[in-house]
């Protein structure tokens, strides 16, 4: 018996069959489970419920914030861990800096608080609480030295605690954490009331999107003519994710994992085009861009296919340099060593490989100062979405 | 214990004489924390920060270290360093230069000792002596 495997994404369903891969634009004005059954009714109606594999990245993504105690350690580890666990961080703050630092006015998701190895004490006090108070979050986690958890899980409750992030060796330890936010992350896609009645039509368990592609990485230049180091550019209706191997980042901290993984919130081309629009508008490589695409500006502004199609050039170009040594704001990658970019999502199906290719050759002219560009591999039929769900459900 | 860090300041890839200090610091019972070569100054302050060490013993080989040491004062005042012993040693200059010449300037950025193409364990006697003045 076959399976069916099914992507609840922000913007359109994909349902793969043994006969292939169809989507279905999404109809906002039904709940997910209605808008399924109202679409792909009679599909479902062909497989046992244990047949059934389901994945969402709708409305996923979760923000942070950071305070550590120095920018080379507590916050440079906490950043990588939360960057890994496809975490937005909304701001770090330097805890000796923590009174002169506005609270941010957006509803946090987990606040993050580490500092100093195990064995001193006395790092974090009142400073810390009074800051809490104007700051609004649902969770609070601490990784920080052991010797002040007792004191601030007295002052702050709802605190969980875990292993310090920082080893006697001022080395990384991300186990702990890692997993922490990755459920966060996972129970946030999967705990929201539309996705829980999808249990209705399967019996396995709901994966976040990014988890499953995550899961394929290992197995992509088994299936793809892709040579390593990759990333894959996973552009969507409301976000962008990047997955990239961890070849392509230099820095003091030695990881297990292979695969790191970077969402783009607001870098969608349909749910959060207007922050799209504005991020590319604030690019002080734009105008050359739209000119070297032979458009204005006012495309940017337009409602056809042609805006569109520049839309999702301008967000490759974006992601790119959005992890490239211009932007410290990221992880940076090294973007000279990389051997292929792959691509994947409802890009493959609106632009072309040459339209790929010219801006990626543009990108590697103007932002690296180079002619040879990596090869791009181009994902027209989710083929790695079908390779991470299939190897999931081999697992479980 | 007294808690050191240490490591090889700027683009110094000279690591010989960091394995051999490591060793000896240790064998002299200090908690050794090694960043090991290539660290910036900034990640020498936060290292103390970190693991709140007493002191923090900076080598420098290939005569570069002035250009990277000149910010220790403004990076010590950032975070109250006040007790922490700031301590640097190996060459000091590019080519032939005179102790009297470095000595006050290295002191003048903020170093508590200094020495320049000091051999190591006449450089640790001094610094154990120093610490126990101190203490
Ligand atoms: C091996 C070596 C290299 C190797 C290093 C390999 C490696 N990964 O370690 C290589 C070939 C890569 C190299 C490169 C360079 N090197 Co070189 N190198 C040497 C050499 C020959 C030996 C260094 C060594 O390991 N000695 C053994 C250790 C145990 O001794 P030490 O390093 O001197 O350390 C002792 C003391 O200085 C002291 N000490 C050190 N730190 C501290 C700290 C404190 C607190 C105290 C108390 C004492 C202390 O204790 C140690 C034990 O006694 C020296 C010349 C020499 N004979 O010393 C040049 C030398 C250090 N290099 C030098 C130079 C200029 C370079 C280059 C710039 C050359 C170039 N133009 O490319 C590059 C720099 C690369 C870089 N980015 O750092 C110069 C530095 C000149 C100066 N400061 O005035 C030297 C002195 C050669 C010379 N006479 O010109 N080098």
């Amino acid at each position: 018996m076959s399976k069916l495997l099914i992507d609840v994404g922000s913007t359109y369903f994909k349902v793969c069959q043994q006969s292939g891969i169809s989507q279905y634009f999404r109809d906002f004005k039904k709940d997910i489970y209605d808008d399924l059954i109202t679409k792909c009714g009679d599909i479902f109606a062909q497989y046992k419920k244990e047949d059934v594999f389901i994945c969402s990245s709708a409305n996923g993504g979760l923000s942070t914030l950071i305070i550590g105690l120095t920018n080379s350690f507590s916050l440079k580890f906490a950043k990588n861990i939360a960057f890994n666990s496809g975490i937005n961080i909304i701001d770090t703050i330097l805890y000796s800096k923590i009174e002169e630092t506005k609270a941010p006015l957006e509803l946090v998701d987990v606040v993050i608080v580490v500092g100093g190895i195990d064995g001193i004490g006395n790092v974090f006090d009142e400073k810390l609480f009074k800051y809490l108070q104007n700051v609004q979050y649902s969770n609070i986690v601490y990784v920080g030295t052991k010797q002040d958890a007792n004191y601030l899980k007295e002052h702050l409750p709802a605190l969980k605690i875990l292993g310090n992030i920082i080893t006697g060796k001022l080395h990384v330890n991300e186990v702990e954490l890692k997993e922490y936010l990755t459920n966060l992350y996972q129970a946030d896609i999967v705990g929201k009331e539309d996705i829980k009645h999808l249990y209705e039509l399967t019996s396995n368990q709901i994966y976040s999107t990014p988890y499953i592609v995550n899961r394929s990485l290992p197995f992509i230049d088994a299936n793809f003519e892709v040579v390593n180091p990759f990333i894959v550019v996973d552009i969507g209706g409301a976000t962008t994710d990047i997955h990239y191997s961890r070849d392509l980042v230099r820095d003091n901290i030695l990881t297990e994992s292979e695969y790191d993984r970077l969402v783009f919130k607001k870098l969608g081309v349909y749910k959060s085009r207007e922050t799209l629009v504005f991020a590319a508008k604030n690019n002080e490589f734009v105008y050359e861009l739209l000119a070297y695409l032979n458009v204005t500006e006012n495309i940017l502004e337009e409602e056809s296919e042609k805006a569109l199609r520049i839309l999702m050039q301008l967000s490759i170009f974006l992601v790119l340099y959005k992890v490239s040594r211009l932007s410290s704001m990221y992880v940076t990658l090294h973007l000279e060593l990389l051997k292929t970019v792959v691509l994947t999502g409802g890009i493959t199906k609106v632009l072309s490989y040459e339209e790929v290719e010219s801006i990626i050759v543009f990108f590697y002219k103007k932002v690296m100062n180079l002619h040879a560009i990596p090869t791009i591999v181009m994902d027209y039929n989710y083929a790695i979405w079908t390779l991470g769900m299939s190897n999931t459900e081999t697992r479980s | 214990m007294k808690k050191v860090v240490t490591g090889v300041v700027g683009n110094d890839i000279h690591v010989v004489a960091n394995r051999l200090i490591d060793i000896s610091l240790q064998a002299r019972g200090f908690e050794v924390f090694n960043l090991g070569v290539n660290t910036s100054l900034e990640e020498f302050i936060d290292a103390v920060v970190e693991t709140d060490a007493d002191i923090l013993l900076i080598s420098s080989l290939n005569g570069e270290a002035e250009g990277w040491c000149r910010d220790l004062q403004f990076l010590r005042s950032e975070y109250s360093l006040r007790d922490v012993v700031f301590v640097i040693g190996g060459n000091l200059a590019v080519g032939e230069a005179k102790q009297s010449d470095i000595i006050p300037k290295y002191q003048s950025y903020g170093f508590d000792l200094v020495f320049h193409q000091v051999d190591l364990n006449t450089g640790l006697d001094t610094l154990e002596a120093y610490m126990k003045e101190r203490a």
